[in-house]
């Protein structure tokens, strides 16, 4: 999350499982205020999206609208990072190191990373209109503190969710009491992706 | 069995375990785009002698072994050169003459037109390997130049197509039928395949491949018939399907498919294992079929 004053009281807790029961890890939650004014005071800082070892780390970033996220490429090789996600078009040609140019990301959705080398790389980078937003750990668990209180419009994306994000939303009034808890149980599709590993005879990669 | 195999390889497989060694050795920050692979597995074949009648035909089944290097050199305007060799061997359960070790050397260059997984591709291909058998009749220096071509559809769907070229250039045996060549495992064949795959699962796919083949085949046969001993342009002993096989080298074509089930269980291996059956029409009416089926498991990092 980012943007909220630090000590205001209010606490989102979101636990986020699959229809067997599941935790869903990378689920993407977020909150928005009623009064748009409390999102409007958030900064856009700078993120990262590492690679390493032929995956990008992590595999979903949430970022604010107007992010400029940077690709340091941790991998002793040359990686050839684009997307080509409405939300945001753009390439990294062959690069190592931290040579890339930090990417703005001005338009909010999801954008589909991949690496022209490495095709099995993907990643997933979610620009939130919202400032207050977290993605969920192995347990299923996340949470978002210091929230103004008032009333949220709370949802959830998964790169592999069954349905739209909008089929997740809720409304929740958060107070400075205490934390509020609520869990959703998503439907998830099989996320298909090119294999890393192959037989002797794919003449894929090398 | 594989110690013996071994213990006869070549100096071109004793220079290839000492550069596997060598390569193994560069510190890590060194490495650049290296690829590893390993593969270990099982194979039955139905006939392995490739002969038409029942008292002639021999199953067998072989463990095989891989270990591979390859370095990756990306360059501009979507272009890739790949760089490596692999190490392998088989070791037969009965006819432990075929064991073998081979060291092979490739140099690839591949084009993708445009960005992503999705893009079309094509790639040349161009290697030499040596092979080193129990029985030394097989010996051969193996030439292939290679041309292959896909795409993947999307992410349950992956085609190429292939044409190989392959010269098989082994040792000259002695003439055992006065004006009737003895290099009789030397082969020169032209093949073309096509691949489908399509995955089923997360993390398992099933694959699909047609083959055609021409070109020089090899048969043996404890009972020998006069009809392919006048279509053969090449006959040798064949010590390791017995003291009285003899090799017939014919020309023939073969049709065949594969089908097979891998399954990641983890990122970097596969395990697969698959079906292949093969159809061969060779000149002087000698036909014969085989089945395949076999395990594997692949590693890459």
């Amino acid at each position: 999350m980012v943007g909220a004053a630090p000590g205001l009281g209010a606490e989102l807790r979101v636990l986020v499982k699959d229809h067997h029961g599941k935790s869903v890890a990378d689920a993407v939650v977020l909150a928005t205020p009623s009064d748009s004014k409390i999102a409007q005071r958030a900064k856009t800082p700078v993120d990262a999206v590492d690679q390493v070892d032929k995956q990008f780390v992590p595999y979903v970033k949430p970022v604010f609208l107007g992010s400029k996220v940077r690709f340091p490429n941790s991998d002793h090789i040359r990686h050839q990072v684009y997307s080509f996600s409405p939300a945001k078009v753009f390439e990294l040609p062959l690069y190592a190191g931290t040579d890339a140019p930090p990417v703005v990301f001005d338009k909010p959705g999801v954008v589909v990373l991949g690496c022209n080398i490495h095709d099995w790389m993907v990643g997933y980078i979610y620009v939130s209109e919202t400032p207050f937003f977290a993605k969920t750990e192995a347990a299923g668990t996340a949470a978002i503190a210091d929230l103004p209180p008032g009333e949220y419009t709370v949802r959830i994306w998964h790169p592999s969710m069954e349905g739209g994000e909008n089929t997740t939303l809720r409304q929740v009034t958060l107070t400075g009491d205490g934390p509020t808890d609520i869990t959703w149980e998503l439907g998830l599709k099989p996320s298909f992706r090119v294999p890393r590993a192959s037989g002797a005879a794919s003449p894929g990669y090398p | 069995m594989q110690r013996n195999v071994l213990g006869r390889a070549s100096a071109a497989t004793r220079v290839g375990f000492a550069a596997f060694i060598a390569l193994g050795a560069i510190p890590p920050a060194a490495h650049g785009d290296w690829t590893l692979g390993a593969a270990v597995g099982v194979r039955h074949d139905d006939n392995v002698g490739n002969a038409q009648f029942s008292p002639d035909i021999v199953a067998d089944t072989l463990v095989d072994a891989r270990v591979s290097l390859f370095r990756l050199f990306p360059l501009d305007n979507g272009y890739s050169m790949t760089v490596g060799g692999d190490l392998s061997g088989e070791s037969y359960h009965t006819l432990t003459g075929l064991n073998n070790v081979s060291l092979d050397g490739a140099i690839a260059l591949k084009k993708k037109w445009g960005l992503g997984a999705l893009a079309p591709w094509a790639r040349a291909e161009l290697s030499v390997a040596r092979s080193s058998y129990d029985d030394s009749y097989r010996n051969a220096w193996d030439y292939r130049a290679t041309l292959a071509s896909g795409r993947r559809f999307d992410e349950r769907w992956n085609f190429w197509a292939d044409y190989t070229y392959e010269n098989r250039a082994a040792s000259p045996q002695e003439e055992e039928v006065p004006g009737l060549s003895g290099d009789a495992y030397s082969q020169v064949s032209h093949s073309l395949g096509i691949i489908l795959e399509y995955s089923l699962l997360e993390t398992t796919y099933l694959s699909m491949g047609l083959l055609a083949r021409h070109g020089d085949v090899v048969s043996t046969t404890l009972h020998p018939n006069a009809t392919v001993y006048y279509a053969s342009s090449a006959l040798a002993d064949d010590p390791a399907f017995g003291p009285n096989a003899y090799a017939y080298k014919l020309t023939g074509t073969t049709y065949g498919f594969r089908v097979g089930l891998n399954v990641s269980p983890t990122a970097h291996s596969l395990l697969g294992c698959g079906f292949e059956r093969f159809e061969t029409h060779a000149d002087g009416g000698n036909e014969y079929a085989k089945s395949i089926v076999d395990v594997t498991w692949n590693y890459r990092y």
